[in-house]
Parts: C-alpha cells; sequence; structure tokens
C-alpha cells in the first residue's frame, strides 16, 4: 500500500493546483473541464521538477495541541485501550498493531466485530507529517481521524456517550486527563487530542531514522551499490519520483494509478456487506449504491466522476513492515508492487481499474530489466530502518464512582 | 410519555380527592378485562421474529433483542438489572414484551410514546443496548437469501432498515396474553377474592387499571434504588451515556434514576416510572424499574407497608393493613393474570441462523 506510482515525469505541485492532478483524462470526455485536465495532463508528461527526495525534519506539531510528555503517555494508554470503542473490544491498537506494521497484515483491515473493513489499514508510522489522513483524504488532521476510526460502524463503532462514560469510571484516566487538559471530567474531545500526541511522536526519527534519510543527509555508507543504482531507477525509467517525492516521499494528492478492485469483493459476503455500507456512509447517489464494484476513492470527496478510482499517493517510509500494499491490499509484497507498475497498472491477470479513463497518463509499462526490478526492490528496502515496537501499556482499571455510604446517604435524602 | 396529559391530570386529582386508599371505587377507572384482539400479518410476523432472534442485528452480532427480553422470562430479563450490549451493563430491568404491542408509551421513564417502530429502532441503535448502525444492519439482512424471500413474502420488497423496525413490532403483536386464567374466568376462590382487594381495599386499580392493568402514566412509589446501578461501573457507565445523551443536568453527580424526569425536566417527576402491566408476572422476576423486589409476596408486601421512602412519592400509598390472608390472595389474584408460556415455535424462531454470510453470485455482474 505504501508503495505508489512509479509514474513519468509530473510538475507535481502546479498540477495538484490544476484538478487534473496527473491523471490524463481522454478527451472522449466533452466538457471544456475535460479539456483542461487534457491539456494539464499533456503539460505533466514533460520532464520536470518533482521536488527531490530529502530526508525527513522534525514533525510539525499544530499550536493547538501542543506536546507534552503527560499527553503523550496519555495518549498512549488511550491507543492501546479497547474501551475507546463500541463493545470494548476494538480500539486503536486493534487495526494499527505494532506488530503489523501499525498496521494490518491483511488486505482489508479487520474491522469491528462482525465486520471487515473494506480497506487496507495505514501505518500511523509518520502520520504526523501528512496534511491529510485516510486512503481518499477525508481527515485533515490526526485528531480528525483517530475521532472518525474509533466511531465508524465497521471500525471502532464508539459513540462519545458510552466511551466518554467509561473514561469517567477509571481514576487514572480522571487524574491524567485533569492533569493534562484541566478538566474535571474527560472530555471525548481531549482523546483524540492526546491520542493524535502520542501519534505524532511515532516516527522514523532518532534511532528509527531510515537508511535513505542517512544516505541523503550525507552517509554515504547508509546505502548498497545495487540500492544506488535503485534510486537512479527511482528518479529516472521506474519514475516513482513523480508522485513519491520530497520530504514525506508523497505528493499528498490523489492519482488513479489502475490498482484492480480486490477479489474478496466477488467472494467473502461479509466484505459485500461493508462494501454497500460504505456506499451509503460514503453518501453514494442511490445509481451509485447500486452500480459500484470498486472503492470510488477520491470521488467520495470531491463528486467529480475524473476522480473516481482515485487515492492518496502512500508514502514510502517503514513500508518493509506494513505489507499488504495498496488503498484496498490487493499485493502482499515488494515484488508484486513493482510488476503492477512495470506492466503500466496491470496485475499478473491483467486487471486493472475500473475508471480506465482516470488512469494517470504517467502510468506506462515502464520496461525494466529483472536486474532492475532487484536494484528498484533493494531501493525500497532502504525507506525501513529498524522496528518500532511497543510494550503494550497495562489498562487501568475501572472503580466505582462513589462509596456506598453516598449511595446510602442520597437514598435517605430522597 | 405525554399521552392522555390532561385526562391523566384530572383522574390523579380525583383519585387525590378521594384522599384514602380504603375507599376506592373501582368504577372510576378502566375495566380490567381481556385485551383487544390485534390484526396480525402473519408473513410479516413471522419475519420479525426472525429479526427478533437475529443476533447479527447489534453492533458486533454478539447480541439480539431477546438476549435481554428472554422467552422463558414471559420475553423479560433475567437479572435485576438487563445485560445490556457487550462492554457494558444496564441501569433498568428489561421490561416484558408480552402485550408491548397494546401499550401507548414505552420504557420505564415513558420517554418514547409514538410507537413500536420508533421502539425497535431505539433498543438497535442504543450504544447501552444494540449499538447497532442501521445502514450495516440492513446490508446484512440484504445478504442473507432467507431474508430476502422473507421481506419479498411479506410485501416489503427489497429488505431495508425502513421494513426491519416494521417486521419487528408486527412479530410483538403474537406475544399477546394467551389463556390467562383471568381472561378465561377460571380463577381459584382465593384469585377472585384478591381481584376485590386489587379493585378495592389494596386500591392497586388506581393505577393498575385498563385491559393492561397499567393507566401507562408515571408514578413516584419510592422503590428504593438498586445500589449495583452505580457500584457496578459497568452498569454505571451505561447510566451515564443514557442521562449525557438524555440531556438531564448534573448527570454525573446523579446518585438516583430520575425517571419521569427525563421527560418533563421537572423536578416533581424524579423517580417516576411508568405502572407496568400486572399481565405475565408468573415469569417475569424480579420487579419494579430496577429489579429492586424479587417476588411478587414481596411486591404486595412493599405496598402493604405505604411502600417507599421519597419525597415525591404519590399520595396514594399509604399502609394497607392488608392481613396475610388477603396478601395471600392478592398474590393468587396476580398470578392469575398470566397466561401459557410463549415459548414454542409459534413465538420463538428456533432455526439456526447461517454461522456465516454467503456471497452474492456473480456479484461484478449483478446490481447491488
Amino acid at each position: 500500500m505504501r508503495m505508489k506510482k512509479l509514474t513519468l515525469t509530473l510538475v507535481a505541485a502546479a498540477v495538484a493546483a490544476v484538478f487534473a492532478g496527473c491523471q490524463a483524462t481522454p478527451a472522449k470526455q466533452e466538457s471544456a473541464a475535460a479539456s483542461a485536465e487534457m491539456s494539464a495532463a499533456k503539460m505533466a508528461m514533460k520532464p520536470s521538477g518533482s521536488p527531490p527526495l530529502a530526508p525527513l525534519g522534525k514533525a510539525p506539531i499544530p499550536p493547538d495541541n501542543k506536546l507534552t510528555p503527560a499527553k503523550v503517555e496519555l495518549g498512549k494508554l488511550l491507543f492501546f485501550d479497547p474501551r475507546i470503542g463500541g463493545d470494548a473490544s476494538t480500539g486503536c491498537s486493534t487495526c494499527h498493531e505494532p506488530e503489523q506494521g501499525w498496521a494490518w497484515a491483511e488486505d482489508f483491515s479487520r474491522g469491528y466485530p462482525g465486520t471487515v473493513h473494506w480497506r487496507n489499514s495505514q501505518s500511523i508510522i509518520n502520520s504526523a507529517y501528512y496534511p491529510r489522513q485516510f486512503w481518499a483524504g477525508s481527515a485533515s488532521s490526526n485528531e480528525k481521524q483517530a475521532k472518525s476510526a474509533a466511531k465508524g460502524g465497521v471500525a471502532g463503532n464508539g459513540e462519545d456517550d458510552i466511551m466518554e462514560a467509561r473514561l469517567a469510571l477509571i481514576p487514572e484516566y480522571r487524574k491524567r486527563f485533569k492533569e493534562v487538559f484541566g478538566t474535571e471530567w474527560p472530555i471525548i474531545d481531549d482523546v483524540w487530542h492526546a491520542i493524535s500526541a502520542f501519534e505524532r511522536t511515532m516516527n522514523t526519527t532518532g534511532k528509527y531514522e531510515v537508511p535513505l534519510d542517512k544516505y541523503l543527509k550525507g552517509d554515504k555508507s547508509a546505502l548498497s551499490k545495487q540500492q544506488v543504482r535503485g534510486m537512479a531507477l527511482f528518479n529516472g525509467k521506474g519514475g516513482c519520483i513523480n508522485c513519491h517525492n520530497g520530504e514525506l516521499t508523497t505528493d499528498t494528492d490523489f492519482h488513479n494509478i489502475g490498482v484492480p478492485p480486490n477479489k474478496r469483493w466477488e467472494e467473502d459476503g461479509l466484505a459485500q456487506i461493508t462494501f454497500r455500507f460504505e456506499q451509503y456512509a460514503k453518501g453514494q447517489t442511490e445509481q451509485g449504491y447500486r452500480s459500484a464494484k470498486s472503492d470510488w476513492g477520491f470521488y467520495y470527496r470531491s463528486k467529480n466522476k475524473w476522480d473516481k478510482g482515485k487515492f492518496r499517493t502512500a508514502p514510502l517510509r517503514y513500508i518493509a513492515y506494513t505489507a499488504p500494499y495498496m488503498h484496498n491490499g490487493v499485493f502482499y509484497t515488494l515484488e508484486e508492487v513493482i510488476d503492477f507498475y512495470n506492466r503500466g497498472g496491470f496485475d499478473e491477470e491483467g486487471r486493472t481499474t475500473l475508471f480506465p479513463k482516470n488512469k494517470s497518463a504517467m502510468i506506462k509499462p515502464l520496461g525494466l530489466t529483472d536486474q532492475e526490478k532487484e536494484d528498484l526492490l533493494a531501493f525500497l528496502e532502504a525507506f525501513s530502518g529498524p522496528e518500532i515496537t511497543m510494550e503494550k501499556p497495562e489498562q487501568p482499571p475501572y472503580a466505582p464512582l462513589f462509596s456506598m455510604a453516598e449511595l446510602k446517604a442520597a437514598q435517605e435524602a430522597k | 410519555m405525554g399521552v392522555r396529559v390532561t385526562t391523566g391530570r384530572t383522574l390523579l386529582a380525583a383519585v387525590v380527592g378521594f384522599g384514602v386508599a380504603l375507599s376506592v371505587q373501582a368504577a372510576e377507572y378502566p375495566n380490567i378485562g381481556p385485551l383487544p384482539q390485534l390484526k396480525i400479518n402473519k408473513a410479516k410476523a413471522e419475519l420479525g421474529k426472525r429479526l427478533f432472534f437475529d443476533k447479527r442485528l447489534s453492533g458486533d452480532a454478539a447480541v439480539s433483542c431477546a438476549t435481554c427480553h428472554v422467552p422463558e422470562k414471559g420475553y423479560a430479563g433475567k437479572e435485576a438489572l438487563s445485560p445490556g450490549y457487550p462492554g457494558n451493563g444496564h441501569f433498568r430491568n428489561a421490561s416484558s414484551l408480552i402485550n408491548a404491542a397494546h401499550r401507548k408509551v414505552w420504557n420505564w421513564d415513558g420517554r418514547i410514546g409514538t410507537n413500536l417502530n420508533d421502539m425497535t429502532r431505539e433498543m438497535l441503535t442504543e450504544d447501552y443496548t444494540m449499538n447497532m448502525d442501521m445502514r450495516i444492519m440492513q446490508e446484512r439482512v440484504k445478504q442473507d437469501p432467507v431474508y430476502v424471500k422473507m421481506f419479498k413474502d411479506a410485501g416489503y420488497g427489497e429488505p431495508s432498515n425502513g421494513s426491519v423496525r416494521k417486521a419487528i413490532p408486527e412479530y410483538l403483536k403474537t406475544l399477546t396474553s394467551t389463556n390467562a386464567p383471568f381472561d378465561k374466568g377460571r380463577m381459584s376462590a382465593s384469585a377472585k377474592r384478591g381481584m376485590k382487594l386489587f379493585k378495592g381495599k389494596a386500591g392497586c386499580i388506581r393505577c393498575h387499571s385498563g385491559p393492561m392493568m397499567t393507566d401507562q402514566r408515571a408514578h413516584n412509589t419510592g422503590v428504593p434504588e438498586n445500589f449495583d446501578v452505580f457500584m457496578d461501573p459497568m452498569n454505571h457507565q451505561a447510566f451515564i451515556a443514557f442521562t449525557m445523551f438524555q440531556g438531564i443536568p448534573n448527570y454525573m453527580n446523579l446518585k438516583r434514576d430520575p425517571g419521569y424526569f427525563n421527560v418533563t425536566l421537572l423536578e416533581e417527576d424524579m423517580g417516576k416510572f411508568l405502572t407496568p402491566s400486572l399481565r405475565e408476572l408468573k415469569y417475569s422476576a424480579p420487579y419494579m424499574h430496577n429489579g429492586m423486589i424479587k417476588t411478587l409476596a414481596g411486591v404486595v408486601d412493599f405496598y402493604n407497608q405505604g411502600s417507599g421512602k421519597d419525597s415525591n412519592k404519590s399520595e396514594m400509598l399509604k399502609p394497607l393493613k392488608l392481613s396475610g390472608k388477603e396478601k395471600k390472595d392478592l398474590v393468587a389474584f396476580l398470578e392469575a393474570l398470566s397466561g401459557d408460556k410463549l415459548t414454542s415455535d409459534k413465538h420463538v424462531w428456533k432455526q439456526p441462523y447461517p454461522s456465516e454470510y454467503e456471497a452474492i453470485a456473480n456479484w461484478t455482474k449483478v446490481r447491488n
């Protein structure tokens, strides 16, 4: 999922401003808008200056949610606490499991009990850096992402009132929320703040720095010769840099790269249920609900037909730990991902997106030799450093809020 | 609850006017005779029955309506406090659903006074009961070919969450008291004496009137709080979630169930609860909104002593001075209000549900 298009070339920033992004819409689209896209896409074919890969700097911290050690520690407790969810079984770490790359190692995220999700769980590692979260960018901050995930019907399925009520009955949380946020009782909105503060410390910096970043900072021994060859392919023939660029290894834009629908929707009743539910949940039209047979991605937000099948360019750091790849987890290895791009956005059965008109013009057969594919793969390994592990904290226990004496006194006073 | 408020107020005034419990005139109150017949659509009720017992109608597919409304218990709860949804408890006793279709007001605090369709929605979606996102529920139902056929046969067309909310109430209509000695005119001599007390000396009929033996109004009878609501954090969290969502002031410090206060936010309604029906009591112990009284003899004793302590307590409740024999007769009458157990296939869906959802064949070609 983290691996993305090894496309031709694109003026990423400039084209992002034109709504076509880096996709080519065929001229069949008659509207003026479509012609505008067309020319934009043509312009994008020219060799250009995508921002070069750059080492990861310090994570941006929003001014309305400053990091403090106490807040981060509270956020960690909450991140691992399944009581932040519907039936107290499914918390953040349930689908963002540290031992599975802080993601979930199946095509679709595991989802709330009785359901399965419909997209791949994305790692929280480095999530602090991205301006938008989720595959279609529907959340503009970690705080909003945490809230949506904890409440979504096929994710946490929690409701504010019950989650807030639980926290009020856990003395350790009452104490910590008061220290950190100054409130008498834990407030649900502060839960998302604390979890986000914790997430913003979970980065591939410091001792978790990835070889690529060491190399980019001047340690030429950090990459092997093969990896250096792979980097040249990444920046050149492979065209990866067109979208996977800059400090974040992503242009943070949305592209249709030709990922085929997950076949699980053809075979798995539970997945079919979620598929239809999501059409509702994302505000589909009746016609869309009836006819959709793949994830329409960024379309659900923009409602522009040319956005069907577009997803956020996945960042590449830490990908060694976050298989499977793509928004629907259809590729379980990076080799498959490279083959997919090398074929011009087709899987080994020749399947591609159900919206071929929206497929980015940058996605073309790459003509990589076996040696080149190996070199590229070796370079992709340089995007991951040591595995980030963590001992899961113990859940602080519940305790009655009132004493028996208080209850009896209240009874007497009735 | 908001039903027939004016009539009720007048009624209450009349009762208070009489003043004493000893001289109740039964004629003033709606007759406690048999229940009216309800027209039932068989196909819809059959569908509702399958839905009622189906755990897939809850968020995590772990509980069905019948988890809290147990057929063996007269479709009431097994314990004093309902178990609630996994991950939390509950703060009230699960009421019997037998004859629920005859009511005009539902929930112990009377917060639903519209119809069983709304009641069904409330129980399915509240986070401490079934926590169901109804959009997921609808898609689950559509994924089961048995349901697809049943919805069609029932005239609902394609399964939808709207028709789930119609089918379950249709099934609830089938849960009607059957063959109660009281209705069949087959009461024992003791029960007959009990009925006289019920209408007279004991004054029960002042609230327990009409075919359901309830005026469907809220009263404060001073039932003591069930401390398990607060001492068990699982129950307390459901209570907090409920009172927070309902907009009850000062909910974090509440040490009592506000009852009907929830509807009016008037102090005078604090601790009032809807008069329960007295039918099917044989099965539905323990009693009261919080299950604080375990037996019918205990309930009779409670009222005989003038019920509990509460500054809002109804003026109607005074010590009754019933003899031991009178108390027994009253219990005999109460028992005669219970009919057959509704636990056969006729009322309970006993066929297994599929263990997993069948995939829709040819998925890429068919319309969703």
